[in-house]
């Protein structure tokens, strides 16, 4: 069965980025969002398994919406893609609960041993 | 002759761009203050050379501001001269945060550094991301008094056709540090660019 990914960035350019990462043995139904509200709209509303989270948005950060899915017990995996990469950002997502951190601009080895790793593919 | 301005798609891409390149100098700025620094998202702007005086003028009419200026050069075109404009009220915060007395004479060269630091790593991500590779020359203070921002900024930006306004503002943990860069490019760079643009925007 597809799994419901969530892919949260305020970048059209990055948000494609990430769908064009994914390996074709990735069987998952996409939505989008623009930035943290609307992300936290979505995850609110819907069952999402896994979402690509950026980290620098308008509205609400990826670390406002880490802080929410960790206070309201949102049951999803988060996967954080950013361009903040101060060792203090990533060790920051580590600890509310991200599966893991991928440095921008994101490709296909990036994100590949970590969804190996977590056996999303 | 291409139109001076970027589509939509176009801004969007240059935008995700430069937040990359953005994230790479704002580490390096970290590193350097031995800090953490609050990244947020920088608005763009392209706008004929002309304007940027008047742009400029009002937000440092009264205060005293340091200009750090730095040529850089890349292939295709690509090339053109990166302005680092501060308050000077926002220059003493990180010289106080590096222990530097305010007046300081190595203040400047403080200044001189971090600029440094700012521009080549971030024209040094943003080249990469576009396939593209810069070499700069070295950087040089352009007022550090009082003096007329507008007027420096008018010597020299008249050489130049356009320039991309990068406002960037951050966040140190209990400091709050603005600056404003701006890179004056010439018209071949801004046709370039957008050609790279739509070349990655196909590719996606």
């Amino acid at each position: 069965m597809a799994l419901p990914v969530l892919i949260c960035d305020d970048s059209i350019l990055a948000r494609k980025q990430v769908r064009k990462s994914l390996p074709e043995s990735f069987d998952a139904e996409f939505q989008t969002a623009g930035n943290g509200l609307e992300a936290l709209a979505v995850l609110r509303s819907q069952e999402i398994g896994l979402v690509f989270l950026d980290l620098t948005m308008p509205e609400l950060d990826g670390i406002g919406v880490l802080e929410a899915i960790k206070a309201e017990g949102i049951d999803c995996f988060v996967i954080v893609i950013s361009a903040d990469i101060q060792p203090e950002m990533q060790k920051r997502v580590m600890e509310l609960g991200a599966l893991a951190f991928v440095q921008k601009p994101v490709n296909e080895d990036k994100i590949i041993g970590v969804l190996k790793q977590y056996g999303f593919v | 002759m291409n139109k001076p301005g970027f589509s939509e798609e176009q801004r969007d891409c240059l935008q995700e761009i430069i937040n990359v390149a953005m994230g790479l100098a704002s580490d390096k700025l970290a590193r350097f203050l031995n800090t953490f620094v609050h990244l947020q998202v920088p608005s763009i702007a392209l706008v004929g050379a002309m304007h940027i005086p008047e742009e400029f003028e009002n937000r440092y009419q009264d205060a005293e501001a340091a200009l750090v200026s730095q040529g850089f050069f890349g292939n295709e075109g690509v090339r053109g001269e990166a302005i680092v404009l501060y308050q000077m009220e926002n220059a003493h915060k990180i010289s106080a945060l590096l222990g530097y007395e305010a007046g300081d004479v190595s203040e400047i060269e403080m200044l001189t550094d971090i600029s440094s630091i700012l521009t080549t790593t971030f024209l040094n991500g943003l080249a990469s991301q576009i396939e593209n590779s810069l070499s700069y020359s070295a950087p040089r203070i352009l007022s550090s008094r009082h003096g007329n921002v507008a007027d420096v900024l008018k010597n020299t930006s008249f050489h130049w056709e356009h320039a991309l306004k990068v406002d960037i503002s951050y966040q140190l943990i209990d400091h709050s540090f603005n600056c404003d860069m701006i890179l004056l490019i010439p018209g071949e760079a801004v046709s370039n660019i957008k050609n790279i643009l739509d070349r990655i925007l196909e590719a996606y």
